[in-house]
């Protein structure tokens, strides 16, 4: 198990490069998602996007720190404001009689949907990535 | 001998659908496109005619989708036990005990 902790080790290079790049990750993601009713995109995208961020984590920093269970929870609670939002907002007919507020409505979701994407993505690759069931991991 | 009856009944089912599908033709007035594209910007302020069917036209779908993304997780949950920290030199003793702490 050493042998390979020692093996996985990541380069400087590539610890520097994807250290710079978390920003402008950040930065695409968000960008996607606010921008989803305006230009091609939306949360969905958005949220892979930021899943990304966790993934090129995992590429230079192997170690499990975040638990999965707690990311989770989160996406659960997004989802839940997921389902919350269009029954209070869209299918009460508020969005539709206010036209004033549907930019705000399109904007939230976009966002909330984004970061339950992301978060749920984040799950799965870090699932897969630290999964040790069965024999060793694959680092 | 089950598996060869299994594999004929389901090749036939496939072979049935897919004829009935190809053999059906039915044209549609695309109603709703023409009326989407005319009227998105109108009704749900969105500049992207996807992002107005999304969120405001077909919201049971982008609901349900997002379900799907949460089944998915919930399965892979199940079937993948995870192993959290690297306290203790126990391998496949620890089972997480649910719920988020």
């Amino acid at each position: 198990m050493s042998n390979v902790r020692e093996l996985s080790e990541p380069s400087t290079i590539t610890r520097v490069v994807v250290s710079i790049l978390y920003p402008f990750m950040l930065m695409l993601g968000f960008y996607i998602i606010i921008n989803g009713h305006y230009t091609p995109g939306g949360g969905f995208q958005g949220g892979a996007t930021l899943a990304s961020v966790f993934i090129a984590r995992y590429v230079v920093f192997p170690v499990e720190d975040i638990r999965d269970e707690t990311v989770h929870g989160w996406e659960r609670l997004f989802l839940a404001l997921i389902v919350l939002g269009p029954i209070l907002l869209l299918f009460t007919g508020f969005v539709n009689d206010h036209p004033e507020y549907q930019i705000a409505y399109l904007t939230l979701m976009d966002i909330l949907i984004g970061l339950q994407v992301g978060l749920g993505l984040s799950v799965v690759v870090f699932r897969f990535a630290f999964f040790r069931g069965v024999g060793k991991s694959w680092r | 001998m089950r598996y060869i009856v299994l594999a004929l009944v389901s090749l036939l089912l496939f072979v049935v659908v897919t004829a009935v599908t190809v053999r059906h033709d039915e044209r549609l007035d695309p109603v709703l496109y023409e009326y989407v594209t005319a009227n998105f910007r109108d009704d749900t302020s969105a500049r992207n005619a996807v992002a107005a069917v999304l969120l405001n036209y077909r919201m049971y779908d982008t609901l349900l989708e997002a379900l799907i993304l949460l089944t998915a997780i919930i399965g892979m949950l199940q079937f993948l036990p995870g192993y959290h920290g690297e306290k203790g030199s126990e391998d496949s003793g620890e089972r997480d005990g649910g719920g988020n702490e």
